[in-house]
């Protein structure tokens, strides 16, 4: 902030979202907007660093040179593998009646031009790769061959707008591809083309958040839902 | 009751209160599995942000009150001072420490391993993030209990929550 390095700690709840302050000026800051919300920052809001939701499976083969965090040995214990189904049960303190999802649904929400939308998980496991429209931007809303990884593309190829599909509903999990109807080319998971006319050329990511609804429409009142 | 003793039980039971009601009335607020109304929210967080000073100077008057009070009082009365003395001192402390990190710990020093060597399954989910030539993963079963890391990535601090 202001080429002042702040360190984060937890600091509280928010309707489930968590508070968290810094060390160096006490600020309290949103988890999921980044934004200082009380204290002598308030009003300040932290860059968001693109990052990616992936199985570790699908970051291996994309990263030959990377890093993994490593357990902490003496909190082991405490990381519990079944965390997703027990954190689902849990009650939630705020719910929006008369949406048609319900509180603890995962959905992928992104945010363009102050437009935004939300992909119910469980569509985008049964229609991916999904071709949309928010605010004028085609995109491409894709789980990934280990149905597991998603990722959100402006689906435009050198200008033109483009479809994807995969190719092959047959084809095995290492040989997982789509291909886009405007150039027919083949692309990967990580939106670069691997063969074709477009060969080389490589879509632009969409930042794209996963969360639950309750969450995800408490900051995103105006949030569409992807229905197809 | 003489009118400087009635005095002192004033300023003792106020001072209590504000000691007592700055730990307190955040920690009820922004407690989990509760609501929090966005008012409510502002109020916690102001009273948290004075509670470190407020409850040590509140404890301070509080304590030398206590002494005027203790002096000449019923056995009953003593006990009374001894046991909102208690209260305050537990406020006092527990507005300098950060229960949520009892719950949830950070991490002191991150440590990382290569992806080769990293026994992680192939099925877990991982955040991903690349600045130039660094690319970092940040397994979500950890990241889901400390919730927060502080990293420096290719020379940039970054914020990593879940």
């Amino acid at each position: 902030m202001n080429g002042r390095t702040l360190h984060f700690y937890l600091a509280g709840i928010n309707n489930q979202n968590f508070l968290m302050r810094d060390k160096e000026t006490g600020t309290w800051w949103q988890q999921i907007t980044g934004k200082a919300i009380y204290g002598p920052l308030r009003g300040a809001s932290l860059e968001l660093l693109p990052s990616d939701e992936l199985s570790f499976g699908e970051w291996k083969s994309e990263v030959s040179d990377g890093r993994v965090l490593a357990e902490v040995p003496k909190y082991k214990k405490e990381y519990d593998s079944n965390w997703e189904p027990e954190v689902a049960k849990l009650p939630v303190v705020i719910s929006f009646p008369g949406t048609e999802l319900k509180s603890r649904d995962i959905v992928v929400g992104l945010e363009i031009g102050g437009a935004s939308r939300a992909y119910p998980w469980e569509s985008l496991a049964k229609q991916s790769p999904v071709m949309d429209r928010v605010h004028g931007t085609p995109l491409l809303v894709v789980v990934g061959p280990d149905h597991k990884s998603f990722r959100v593309f402006v689906s435009r190829i050198g200008g033109n707008d483009a479809e994807f599909f995969l190719k092959g509903a047959d084809t095995p999990s290492s040989a997982w591809s789509l291909v886009d109807s405007t150039t027919a080319s083949e692309w990967n998971f990580q939106g670069c083309a691997i063969s074709g006319p477009s060969q080389g050329k490589c879509l632009d990511h969409v930042p794209a958040l996963k969360d639950y609804w309750f969450d995800w429409r408490n900051y995103h009142p105006d949030t569409t839902i992807y229905r197809r | 009751m003489s009118q400087s003793r009635w005095f002192s039980w004033l300023v003792f039971l106020g001072s209590a209160l504000a000691a007592i009601g700055l730990f307190f009335v955040p920690a009820l607020i922004i407690r989990p599995f509760s609501h929090q109304a966005p008012s409510a929210l502002v109020l916690a967080m102001n009273l948290r942000q004075r509670a470190p000073w407020g409850t040590l100077i509140a404890a301070i008057i509080c304590m030398i009150f206590a002494v005027v009070l203790w002096q000449g009082g019923r056995p009953g009365r003593k006990i009374g001072i001894a046991v909102v003395l208690l209260l305050v001192a537990f406020s006092a402390v527990m507005s300098r420490l950060n229960y949520f990190e009892w719950m949830f710990h950070p991490v002191d020093s991150a440590k990382f391993e290569t992806e080769a060597a990293s026994k992680l399954d192939a099925g877990e989910m991982i955040l991903a993030v690349r600045l130039g030539g660094d690319a970092r993963a940040y397994p979500i079963r950890e990241m889901a209990y400390h919730h927060i890391l502080n990293d420096v990535v290719n020379g940039t601090p970054v914020a990593v929550t879940y």
